[in-house]
């Protein structure tokens, strides 16, 4: 048993960096939403008219849900914090679990694990005991954060489970994937399939009004159905049990029976030579890195529609002018019209595309850390030719995403009658990418600078910067310290203009991180694993 | 003899370099001509690796500098290296592409290949060229780093381990493969823990022991400087000798003695030619007696 709590506490203690920031995120979140809440709707009043006017706002449901009460914080901060957080959940659950499950695994360790005392069953409980462990901190952070918000410890735990509830499920997605796929991308992928088809099923359940009864079919739904706050029903918490048994239990058996390093369907190892995209590191960059590409442009493309299609469901009518400054200060800024709805969605693109070039420079430092680049750089390929073209194809695909985004949130919103114009939610696109390209220069620095921290800083600079856009001024931080973060310099295009000065300075910086990065990293030693 | 060629292929001036406290290669000079196969040896963590990443710039010198047909080595790496082909101790691919695409990648990276020769190495290291990098064993790709390397027919074949991993009768096709390049013109630089291998293959050789090079020379000039092993058979009990310098004795039964002989061979036949001996034999070292030799000194140093 000693060789399953060693490999279980190497399990948690591979993710604790993750881990670790998650639950401050998570903290974070939950204390903000109570305190944030009670600070700009003081009084019934001002809570009635808010839930008069966004109760039943669609575009809002895409990414909180169905709101229950909206004129007591616990209602509020239930739909907010439960809303995000269960999709923070869904992917920290994937990731952490094909992290212990498949990682390992496909960089041969199991073997040596397998090869000691431990039984396949044994060692694969260990590995998802320490997933676990990491599900048990999120809880914990997350109920301590609405306790520091001053709500009550019963309804909260149950809320901190309620969130929790989907890591557990897609974690156990997560275990289930690693015993099909044949690799550890793979199975990521499927994960994030199945990622996406739930979150895809809870927002048409609470969007598109005839169908709710969808929610039932997605683990983000049952997370809202157990409805913190709002009258609980803990019986649906037999739902995520349930499901994760199941899961787990299929998975058991299955990683008993198949052999280490492969999955159930295993990918053919013979194949005809494609000799396509291979005449340089960048073509294979694009050749290798093509289904991630795919998968970046589809989701982005999906959720473009659906921010189109719902854009219209904004209406100014009768929000009052105090309230909309009110709006303003909760980081929505003027969600009131379909262009500010579109002009505060095309931010999140912008945050999102940011993350891809995180993503970028993460798998180049995946590179390097496979040592890789040793092979490639023993041969006539320079350094500068090597990350320039990786760059150059980061901006490229981007630039892509950002003008995908414009034209099918165009379409989305053009099938509704919204009034929109193509030009405008191009420029709203195009204006992604001054944030994008700064975040794409900083996280070169990191790699340049910090091989090993590239995606923890990189991931790190691009979210803090964001959570903090959304929720500084709701803490009364002092104006500079928000203006500290680019996203506050970005203009809430198509219902402001494109903020030129600030999207050339941001250019300008995200292009000398670049050079910086470059030169620093022709200058320096080749760092492994 | 090999000191009057005239073109420098590799050549190291007080190479040192250090990683925090650890000085993992301190001063070393290294001057390999044209057509040379050179043998790098070394015990674990010698500095084998640490040189061959400084040859080939992906490690910047702490001081002293190295280059590659008089380019530095870490300012014009591109340029040295379209002569240069390299094979890596641990072979590290892309796990997707085929071995097939990988030698096409390689090739076009590196600026073509002979294709006929390359077919005639897959063949000779029965290599399934259609089989995926993920699901080859370490020896099989390890032979798709070697035929790429091979095949390129670069100027200076950089080999760091290449047979780990190959069994006995791929270490034949290696060998064969070497000559084929010797006898080209190539130039060799060979790391090695095979000790037969770099006897087999090599002009010269160069011993490394905790980031210094020890000993170098050509295999005659390393077994001249060691000792050679003298065995004599005395009739009835060994007798007892004078102490001579340079030669350390050993008994190996009730009438016979072992001599480890440091230089002339003359002083100790001089006095064995006054006893009763039945019979002697003497052999010359082998490469491993003299690399254990220095092996044994330097690792009270560092582990």
């Amino acid at each position: 048993m000693d060789a399953a709590r060693a490999l279980a506490r190497r399990s948690f203690a591979d993710g604790r960096v993750r881990n670790l920031s998650f639950a401050v995120l998570f903290a974070l979140i939950a204390l903000v939403q109570a305190v944030g809440y009670e600070h700009t709707y003081p009084t019934v009043a001002e809570r009635l008219q808010f839930a008069r006017s966004f109760g039943e706002n669609k575009a809002i449901r895409l990414f909180y849900g169905v709101p229950h009460d909206l004129v007591h914080v616990g209602g509020y901060v239930a739909w907010r914090v439960g809303g995000t957080l269960s999709i923070f959940a869904a992917v920290w659950g994937l990731f952490a679990a094909v992290r212990a499950l498949r990682s390992e695994e496909d960089a041969g360790r199991q073997e040596l694990v397998l090869a000691g005392i431990l039984s396949r069953r044994g060692a694969f409980r260990a590995a998802l005991a320490g997933v676990a462990a990491g599900a048990a901190l999120l809880w914990l952070a997350t109920w301590l954060g609405l306790l520091a918000g001053s709500l009550a410890p019963g309804p909260s735990a149950y809320l901190a489970l309620a969130v929790v509830s989907v890591c557990v499920v897609f974690a156990a997605v997560g275990a289930l994937v690693c015993q099909l796929a044949p690799t550890r991308r793979l199975a990521l992928g499927w994960g994030m399939v199945v990622f996406a088809v739930a979150l895809t099923l809870r927002i048409v359940a609470d969007t598109a009004g005839s169908m709710e009864w969808l929610r039932w079919a997605s683990p983000l739904g049952w997370a809202e159905e157990m409805r913190p706050f709002t009258g609980a029903q803990s019986a649906v918490l037999l739902l995520p049990a349930a499901a994760t048994a199941l899961l787990l239990l299929v998975s058991s058996r299955i990683a008993e029976r198949r052999d280490v390093g492969t999955g159930v369907f295993s990918s053919s190892d013979t194949a005809a030579p494609r000799l396509r995209l291979l005449s340089s590191p960048t073509a294979l960059a694009l050749r290798s890195e093509r289904g991630t590409l795919t998968g970046w442009l589809v989701g982005v493309g999906v959720f473009a529609v659906i921010v189109g299609l719902l854009a219209d469901t904004f209406n100014s009518a009768n929000v009052s002018q105090s309230l909309r400054e009110q709006l303003h200060r909760l980081g929505g800024a003027s969600l009131v019209t379909p262009s500010g709805a579109l002009g505060f969605y095309f931010l999140i693109f912008a945050f999102v595309i940011s993350l891809f070039a995180c993503a970028q420079l993460s798998a180049a430092r995946h590179e390097e850390s496979e040592s890789r680049l040793e092979t490639l750089f023993s041969l006539p390929v320079s350094r500068r030719a090597w990350l320039g073209g990786r760059l150059a194809l980061a901006a490229a695909t981007a630039l892509v995403l950002s003008l995908v985004a414009g034209v099918l949130a165009w379409a989305g919103a053009v099938s509704q009658g919204t009034d929109a114009a193509l030009p405008d939610l191009l420029e709203a696109g195009l204006n992604c990418m001054p944030p994008t390209l700064l975040f794409l220069g900083a996280s070169t620095l990191a790699f340049a600078l910090a091989p090993r921290a590239t995606a923890g800083i990189a991931y790190g600079l691009v979210s803090v910067a964001f959570c903090w856009y959304l929720f500084g001024a709701l803490l009364g931080a002092p104006a500079w310290t928000l203006d500290l973060s680019p996203f506050q310099h970005v203009g809430l295009v198509p219902a402001q203009s494109m903020k030129l000065p600030e999207a050339l300075a941001m250019l300008t910086i995200g292009a000398a991180s670049t050079a910086a990065g470059l030169l620093i990293f022709e200058r320096r030693d080749m760092i492994g694993a | 003899m090999s000191t009057s060629r005239s073109k420098n292929v590799i050549r190291a001036e007080g190479l040192t370099k250090r990683y925090g406290n650890t000085l993992a290669l301190d001063g070393l000079n290294l001057e390999i001509g044209t057509g040379e196969v050179y043998g790098f040896l070394g015990p674990n963590g010698a500095g084998k690796t640490t040189t061959i990443r400084l040859l080939l710039g992906l490690h910047r010198p702490t001081s002293g500098r190295a280059s590659l047909f008089d380019l530095d080595a870490w300012r014009a790496p591109v340029a040295a290296h379209r002569r240069v082909a390299y094979v890596a101790g641990e072979p590290f691919l892309w796990p997707a592409l085929t071995g097939a695409e990988t030698f096409e990648y390689l090739a076009r990276l590196h600026g073509g290949a002979d294709v006929a020769y390359r077919g005639t190495l897959v063949e000779r290291f029965k290599l399934d060229a259609d089989k995926r990098v993920r699901a080859l064993s370490k020896g099989n790709r390890q032979k798709v780093q070697l035929i790429a390397a091979l095949a390129s027919r670069a100027d200076l074949l950089i080999l760091d381990e290449p047979t780990s991993g190959l069994d006995p009768l791929m270490e034949v096709a290696f060998r064969e493969s070497v000559h084929e390049a010797k006898e080209r013109g190539q130039t060799v630089f060979l790391s090695s823990h095979i000790l037969s291998e770099v006897e087999a293959l090599c002009d010269r050789v160069g011993i490394l022991s905790a980031g210094r090079l020890v000993d170098e020379g050509t295999l005659a000039e390393l077994r001249h400087l060691s000792a050679s092993t003298v065995e004599v058979t005395f009739e009835g009990a060994a007798p007892q000798l004078p102490e001579l310098d340079g030669v350390r004795l050993a008994p190996v039964g009730e009438n016979a003695l072992r001599f480890e002989v440091g230089g002339s061979l003359r002083p100790l036949l001089a006095i064995l030619a006054k006893q009763p001996v039945v019979a002697m034999t003497s052999r010359e070292p082998s490469l491993e007696e003299i690399f254990l030799h220095h092996y044994d000194h330097s690792s009270d140093g560092r582990s």
